[in-house]
């Protein structure tokens, strides 16, 4: 038997150079090095090889991890001695239901809930609100008053357990209820630990679930801030999710400039409203959306370096005495006097190479959910136990940290243009310019969706590659009735209970009256006055509207872009040659182009997929309308017959199209227009296109959708 | 729901629904020309859309039916396109008195200003007693519109350092009545400034007509300040006008514009249509691009073909 110990190594020198290397490149592939150079949408050029001379020149080689300019983590072990929280984004229908589920995920391993709340909770309507019939239970859980809050924590311990919430919009009821029911198992706020997600300015570039204006919605923020760090000094105020720009069509350039340039504003919102000077606790969350893994490495590390350069420039010049911590990716944290303190979220990146991890699947049904925690818990032990930032220091990723630097300031263009948003809470511009950066995004998502991915003709799901972004949602009809039937008893049984000591409504409204007031006056905390009607059993609903009747709600600009479906697909392209051809057929026969209705129902906000089809249509020849956001069927119904356009696509990508695309047929024929097709695009189920066609539903879209194959097939619709 | 169709009958450009579309104006006529024809202009993010917004919903609030029309050339192009205008009105979009009319989709200025001259009509066929036709300031199409409306109101907006830079002297000259909008908060002293401004203008022009100078109002779209004096003023207007015979008047001198508007899009397309000049048009464009035919020439030359032919 061989003897290993005794074989003589390979000498050490000489070395093999480049050229060598290069020869063998060549050999190999008939090619130059070159020629493999990778490029990123963001225009980043990858080389198939690092080697020592690609350091030259490069500065913060030689950093540490948990220290300035935290390049390598913002904890100095990093998840050495401890492991990173499991958990899954999840909401069911039911608050029974979304408890039961946490408290089997909670058994089998899971360390902390995130929760999804359904569509109409997000738009702050009650569950018995006309509007949201299609939304109750969709996507998520519906919460209306501290009677379902009770249940969905039943059995769960809220001192010990960290909760995530998914909330923007009804951000002050939500919060307010998390709290009483908190107080409810006799836990003071001081001890609830979690994070909320509270990043209401992505949701006026991308994801829509706003309800008011920028500026009182800053307001708000501003409020939350001054009662948590007073109060929930565990608790992460804010989380700003840049992870849904990039699902929105973003370049994760972009993405990296819009989410540090959004924490910027929230700083200015927290400055001044901290009694006692206490610290906003602050987190920040990107896509691992980069497809080069250590390239992303690299990006994390100069926005966390950026991050803490804009904090201490936001801060400084209000409040100088302020020192400012702000190490994980755009994890702005205010602390006094304690540099060096950290607190940071990051959850989508779980690769174990020793950044800022922690895991936060978002399956679209419990066995996916099963499947993420299996692999949370099998990637667990081999998470770098052993080295805090085992990446730091390849070459790659070193190399890749100042380019990252580079493209931000590149992409700062659009991250200046965020100062003109900054104009949201300081006045009128607030009202009128809220939409700001709305311009950007539309032409990026149509090119996002040429992206190496899925090809530029095809239809891509709401979380591109990675999935669709809807959790846990359960699209049983029956269920949802069930739902709502037991929150309705529930609601009716806390009221009639007066007899019982238990809150009169008299008192609900008063409450709420005085949120109402506060937000009329601009004093008070609205946060502090939520937990107070929250405590009387005031709905989300309740305080929502006492908020509106002030604030108003704020209605987005539907822009965009047309132009860039037929530039991605070439000029002559045949497919698009054969349903130009129809299309003039059509327009001999009838007089006109055809014309289609692109519309947005129910309470999902999600219009990336709108806005595709709307510029692939408009570029194959169609007259396209393009709905507004939040439609009723019966609304829906009205556009199309008043611009007597021949289809109506409905986009959905929350659930709702079960109870939205009958409702449609319906108003249609009530109009005298039953003659004119509906088609349903977006993430639909197989499952339902059954029922969905005897619905009434002429087609459907799922992703993967070439659309001019679909446009040839509606036309041959039209024109037969 | 006829009227949108209707309204996409008269849009057509198949030659036998002209035919149709005919048949129904004239059976429609003793129906039409009892509304308040109001046109409306102003610069990208002056706020019409909100105004109309507000302004309809006041009027419907009223018991009055407002019909919404647009013309938009710059929708005139060869392929599809994406028309999300009305989704800006939302309120008076679903108000069961008012119809917000589909964006025609497509045609030159001419062939939009026709379709929506019918569509007038059909709108006041419709019991509509309000036709707001809006058009953003691009090309002629504000003088378009001012020859289709009894009134026509200019929006502008208190801008920085010289105020009338950049306002074209022709909208002012066919102006009826102009308000500066987003008179409200700190904006409210700016706004009146240039109210000021347009009124010097205004004063130094020839008046339209003898009985009425346009007057210069500010308003809040966004608050509601000022809209129902604007709709006072249109009142006005009206009654004053109608007494001196002017409104009748202009109504007629709109048709005689009309009926020759007419003629010259039929005289075109029957032209484009005529065999003859089809055979020769090609070949004629070609020389005139070469630089081989003068256009004077080649013109005389089509057109002796198509009236020989």
């Amino acid at each position: 038997m061989t003897d290993f110990t005794q074989i003589d190594l390979p000498p050490r020198s000489p070395h093999p150079d480049r050229a060598a290397w290069e020869q063998a490149v060549a050999e190999a592939t008939g090619s130059t090095p070159d020629k493999l150079i990778w490029q990123t949408p963001e225009g980043i050029d990858v080389a198939p090889l690092y080697s020592a001379q690609d350091l030259d020149g490069l500065d913060h080689l030689r950093t540490y991890p948990g220290l300035p300019p935290y390049l390598r983590g913002p904890y100095p072990t990093m998840y050495v001695n401890q492991p990173w929280t499991i958990r899954q984004y999840a909401g069911f229908s039911t608050a029974e239901d979304s408890n039961a589920f946490y408290r089997r995920n909670l058994a089998q391993g899971q360390k902390g809930l995130s929760i999804a709340f359904d569509l109409a909770t997000h738009r702050g309507y009650d569950s018995d609100h006309p509007r949201v019939a299609g939304d109750v239970g969709m996507a998520g859980v519906a919460i209306d008053s501290i009677l379902d809050m009770r249940v969905l924590f039943d059995g769960i311990p809220l001192d010990t357990m960290s909760v995530s919430m998914t909330m923007n919009g009804a951000v002050l009821p939500v919060m307010a209820l998390y709290i009483v029911a908190a107080e409810e198992q006799g836990v003071p706020p001081e001890k609830l630990a979690g994070t909320i997600q509270n990043d209401i300015l992505k949701e006026f570039m991308v994801r829509n679930t706003y309800i008011y204006p920028p500026a009182p919605s800053m307001r708000i923020i501003g409020d939350i801030f001054a009662y948590t760090s007073q109060n929930m000094p565990k608790f992460n105020s804010i989380s700003i999710s840049g992870y849904h720009m990039q699902e929105a069509g973003a370049t994760a350039d972009l993405e990296l400039a819009y989410t540090l340039a959004d924490g910027v504003e929230y700083i200015r919102a927290g400055i001044g409203r901290r009694p006692g000077r206490r610290c906003v606790r602050a987190a920040a969350v990107v896509l691992l959306g980069d497809r080069d893994e250590l390239l992303h490495g690299g990006r994390q590390a100069a926005g966390r370096a950026i991050a803490v350069e804009q904090a201490r420039r936001a801060v400084r010049p209000a409040e100088p005495e302020v020192a400012v911590a702000a190490h994980a990716l755009a994890d702005l944290g205010l602390v006094p006097d304690r540099p060096g303190r950290v607190q940071q979220r990051d959850p989508h990146l779980r690769r174990g190479d020793g950044r800022d991890t922690r895991p936060h699947a978002e399956p679209a049904h419990e066995r996916a959910g099963r499947g993420a925690r299996a692999a949370d818990r099998l990637l667990c032990p081999h998470r770098a136990q052993h080295a805090a930032v085992p990446a730091a220091g390849v070459r790659h990723h070193e190399r890749h940290r100042p380019v990252g630097r580079l493209v931000l300031h590149r992409a700062a263009h659009p991250a200046a243009g965020r100062a003109r948003v900054g104009a949201h809470h300081r006045g009128r511009g607030a009202r009128r310019d809220g939409q700001g950066d709305r311009g950007r995004h539309p032409e990026v998502a149509h090119r996002g969706s040429g992206g190496p991915h899925p090809g530029p003709h095809r239809l891509r799901a709401a979380g591109g590659h990675r999935g669709q972004q809807i959790p846990a949602a359960v699209t049983g009809g029956h269920r949802r009735a069930q739902g709502r039937q037991r929150r309705g008893a529930r609601r009716a049984a806390g009221q009639a209970g007066e007899a019982e000591g238990r809150p009169r409504p008299g008192r609900r409204r008063s409450r709420a009256g005085r949120v109402r007031t506060a937000a009329r006056d601009g004093n008070g905390n609205l946060l502090d006055l939520a937990v107070k009607a929250a405590r009387v059993h005031a709905t989300v609903g309740e305080i929502s509207q006492a908020l509106e009747q002030v604030y108003g709600r704020h209605k987005a600009d539907i822009r965009s872009i047309s132009g860039v479906y037929r530039q991605e697909m070439g000029d002559h392209n045949a497919q698009v040659e054969t349903v130009q051809h129809s299309v003039a057929q059509f327009e001999e026969r009838e007089g006109r182009r055809p014309r289609i209705l692109v519309a947005k129902m129910g309470q999902d906000g999600h219009d990336r997929g709108q806005k595709v089809i709307a510029t692939a249509f408009a570029d194959l020849g169609f007259d396209v309308d393009i709905g507004p956001l939040f439609q009723t069927p019966a609304e829906v119904a009205r556009q199309a017959v008043e611009n007597d356009v021949d289809i109506v696509g409905a986009s959905s990508l929350a659930a709702g199209h079960l109870t939205l695309v009958p409702q449609l047929r319906q108003s249609l024929t009530d109009l005298g227009r039953p003659d004119i097709l509906v088609v349903v695009g977006g993430v639909i189920p197989p499952g339902d296109f059954e029922a969905l066609r005897e619905a009434g539903a002429a087609a459907i879209f799922p992703p993967g959708t070439v659309i001019a194959e679909a446009a040839e097939g509606l036309l041959d619709q039209l024109n037969s | 729901m006829w009227l949108a169709r209707a309204i996409t009958l008269v849009e057509s450009r198949k030659h036998a629904h002209r035919a149709l579309a005919s048949e129904l104006l004239t059976t429609l006529m003793p129906d039409t020309g009892k509304a308040d024809r109001i046109g409306l202009t102003g610069v990208p993010g002056v706020g019409k859309s909100t105004f109309i917004d507000q302004f309809g919903m006041n009027l419907t609030a009223e018991g009055h039916k407002v019909a919404v029309l647009a013309v938009d050339p710059s929708s005139s192009r060869t392929g599809g396109a994406i028309l999300g205008d009305k989704t800006r009105m939302e309120r008076l979009s679903v108000d069961p008195n008012a119809f917000i009319g589909p964006s025609p989709a497509s045609g030159s200025l001419g062939g939009v200003a026709r379709a929506t001259r019918e569509a007038i009509l059909l709108c006041e066929a419709a019991g509509f007693d309000v036709v707001i036709v809006e058009t953003v300031g691009v090309g002629q199409s504000e003088t378009t519109v001012s020859e289709m409306v009894d009134i026509f109101v200019v929006l502008m907006l208190a801008g920085a350092g010289d105020e009338l830079q950049g306002i074209k002297r022709g909208v002012l000259e066919i102006a009826d009545l102009i308000t500066v909008n987003k008179a409200d908060g700190d904006n409210v002293k700016r706004a009146r400034l240039a109210a000021a401004d347009y009124r010097r203008a205004i004063h130094l022009m020839t008046p339209a007509s003898p009985n009425w100078t346009p007057p210069v109002l500010t308003c809040s779209a966004l608050t509601n300040d000022g809209l129902p004096k604007i709709w006072e003023q249109i009142v006005a207007h009206r009654e004053k006008l109608t007494a001196t015979g002017e409104r009748a008047q202009r109504r007629q001198r709109q048709q005689i514009g009309w009926m020759w508007s007419l003629i010259g899009d039929r005289l075109l397309d029957e032209f484009r249509a005529s065999g003859g000049v089809r055979a020769q048009l090609e070949q004629t464009e070609a020389s005139v691009l070469a630089g081989d035919l003068p256009p004077a020439v080649a013109a005389d030359r089509l057109l002796a073909t198509f009236l020989g032919g």
